[in-house]
């Protein structure tokens, strides 16, 4: 019989915040659920709360970096698509300065994430041109 | 939300301004302001009493379209209750005046004493689940990180010898003002994570021009997404139930995200993916985990975050910052210092009605009003792949049209119509409801068969660089056979 085991974390979508439990077997969700001991919502979900992860195990996710090359996307290693975009992103800062460089941040990823990136943006390019969906 | 409301006031799109000073002046006529707390805790109420005078009932009426003895009602209720507050979202802010929105939200709550009291205060609700987060970390071209602004320059000295950097005083350039030197040919580059702007911002045949000018455009995100299609690298992301770390919700509370199955091929979190980017331009960032990175956080963000640890959280559930050292149980309620002896004061913002920038007129008489659906999350990268098997309200994009408009246009209910802006034009399903009212047509921008943005107005407001996605002139007619 497969296992089942169950992670309780925190639902991906809106600002409210509601505790899900997420139930997987074989690294497969099965199932999302409210977290009944969560403060927020006290086990209630909205549909894309309970039902909307499925995209999560889609065939369409991106899975290796991919470098435009005559117009086309051909897939890269991590080594060559970074050592690429340092390239690059190093040659524009010392051509046009730090502020022909910005950052879309993004609102959905964790706080530990975005810490990376305004220290990327900020430490690494020298630009304080970062912002996020906060405007739209 | 309307139909568990006591009173629903469906006012003219962009008219909220002239309802809520058409209110002041009521609650200050008839005496229902908190006096004591106004004469404590609030300055220059004076201005607000003369700003709010030109706002007579009548006149009100008129520019929102609602009957007279309800905006009365209105103002009576929230004034006298015992606590009342404020919840909004951008029904407020996507509007030209959409700070000035705000600032009138403030007037009203300062004027009642709404504020600093359990069940009182202005809650904006936000939209994505770490916006909050994203915000408080540093990710606006004014802050760092911990809500400081960038000029201060005790709290930059302190992260630069941190960081062992120095860092630029100056703001940034917000998302709006990037999309100005996109245009002008002045930004080079753009760096864009888990987000879709193509398809979300406004103007969109503009938008995608202007992305086409830049030299080079890294996306990082977990589907090749319409902006990750016309990228020059586009870079595999791990997304929720695979990354570990916190969010920061709507109400200031941290909670935990903890991975519960692998990621697919190569992808990574957004966190290592910057990381060995920086070492790889020589600035190396090595991080164990995202804990490691939580705890350079709380070092920067004392104030803030300083007795919140994933340990913590782990043991003990959420904890609402600020919350400073580990004894602290963490903040519920802000501002009940206007109510206590440390006597906190702020001032009145009086505000002017400002219509929407473009209005009805021959060649496109209807208003269109935009905003997102209730079963589809924003461009619906994500929300696509609900399976078949369940039921929901709507899967296509539909033009939400009133009976009575639709009649004088000869259009029914699930016909295909054309709607037209002076920026663009795009095909749809007409649907007929008087969840809105004549002359005024609700869409969304979820579906990407039926690009909503090509029609709104590429106006924003001033200060915020927020456009104004609530109103802009559209006509529809019937399809040509």
């Amino acid at each position: 019989m497969t296992e089942r085991h169950e992670t309780a974390t925190t639902c991906a979508y809106c600002g409210t915040g509601c505790g899900l439990i997420i139930e997987t077997e074989n690294d497969q969700i099965v199932r999302v659920r409210g977290d009944k001991s969560a403060p927020v919502n006290k086990g209630q979900t909205c549909i894309k709360g309970a039902l909307g992860y499925h995209y999560i195990h889609s065939e369409d996710r991106l899975t290796v970096p991919l470098i435009k090359k005559a117009g086309e996307f051909t897939e890269a290693s991590w080594e060559e698509a970074l050592s690429f975009i340092a390239d690059k992103l190093t040659g524009i800062k010392q051509q046009f300065g730090p502020d022909a460089f910005s950052m879309f941040a993004c609102a959905r990823t964790t706080n530990e994430a975005n810490f990376a990136t305004q220290k990327f943006t900020r430490a690494v390019m020298g630009s304080n041109n970062i912002d996020g969906c906060n405007r739209t | 939300m309307t139909k568990a409301a006591d009173q629903h006031l469906q006012i003219a799109v962009g008219s909220d301004i002239a309802l809520m000073n058409g209110m002041i002046k009521i609650i200050i006529e008839n005496g229902w302001y908190d006096e004591r707390f106004l004469t404590r805790s609030a300055i220059n109420f004076n201005d607000l009493k003369a700003q709010t005078a030109e706002y007579p009932l009548e006149k009100v009426a008129k520019i929102t379209g609602l009957e007279e003895k309800d905006i009365f009602a209105a103002a009576e209720t929230f004034a006298k209750a015992d606590r009342a507050m404020i919840a909004y979202t951008l029904g407020i802010t996507e509007h030209h005046c959409g700070v000035n929105n705000v600032f009138d939200i403030a007037n009203l709550s300062l004027l009642t004493g709404h504020i600093g009291r359990e069940g009182t205060g202005i809650m904006p609700l936000r939209g994505q689940n770490n916006v909050q987060g994203a915000g408080d970390m540093g990710c606006l071209p004014n802050m760092l990180t911990g809500a400081v602004p960038v000029s201060d320059d005790a709290y930059r000295n302190k992260i630069e010898s941190l960081w062992n950097v120095t860092l630029n005083p100056n703001p940034g350039r917000t998302q709006t003002s990037v999309l100005e030197q996109m245009e002008s040919g002045a930004m080079k580059s753009l760096y864009v994570i888990g987000e879709n702007p193509l398809v979300a911002d406004v103007h969109k045949n503009h938008t995608t021009e202007l992305f086409k000018n830049l030299d080079f455009l890294v996306v990082q995100d977990l589907f090749l997404t319409e902006t990750a299609e016309i990228a020059d690298v586009v870079l595999p992301a791990k997304g929720w139930a695979e990354s570990d770390g916190t969010y920061t919700n709507t109400d200031r509370r941290i909670q935990r995200v903890r991975p519960a199955v692998p990621a697919p091929g190569k992808a990574l979190d957004d966190w290592e993916i910057l990381c060995r980017l920086s070492t790889k331009m020589g600035y190396p960032m090595h991080y164990a985990d995202a804990g490691a990175i939580w705890e350079e956080v709380r070092m920067i963000a004392d104030h803030l975050y300083g007795g919140i640890s994933h340990a913590r959280l782990d043991n003990q559930g959420s904890i609402q910052y600020p919350c400073p050292h580990e004894d602290h149980p963490g903040t519920t309620l802000l501002h009940t210092e206007f109510h206590d002896s440390r006597g906190k004061t702020a001032p009145f913002t009086p505000v002017t009605y400002t219509a929407p920038v473009e209005l009805p007129d021959s060649e496109y008489p209807l208003t269109l009003t935009t905003g997102r659906r209730y079963e589809p999350y924003n461009t619906n990268t994500q929300t696509r792949y609900y399976p078949d098997t369940v039921k929901r309200k709507q899967t296509e994009e539909t033009a939400d049209i009133h009976p009575l408009t639709a009649e004088e246009l000869g259009i029914e209910d699930g016909e295909y119509v054309s709607v037209a802006s002076r920026r663009g034009e795009v095909t749809v399903k007409a649907r007929l409801t008087e969840e809105v009212q004549t002359d005024l047509v609700f869409m969304s921008f979820h579906w990407r068969e039926v690009p909503t943005n090509v029609l709104t107005i590429d106006e924003f407001d001033p200060i915020s660089g927020t456009a104004e996605y609530k109103a802009c002139a559209i006509r529809i007619d019937k399809l040509r056979q």
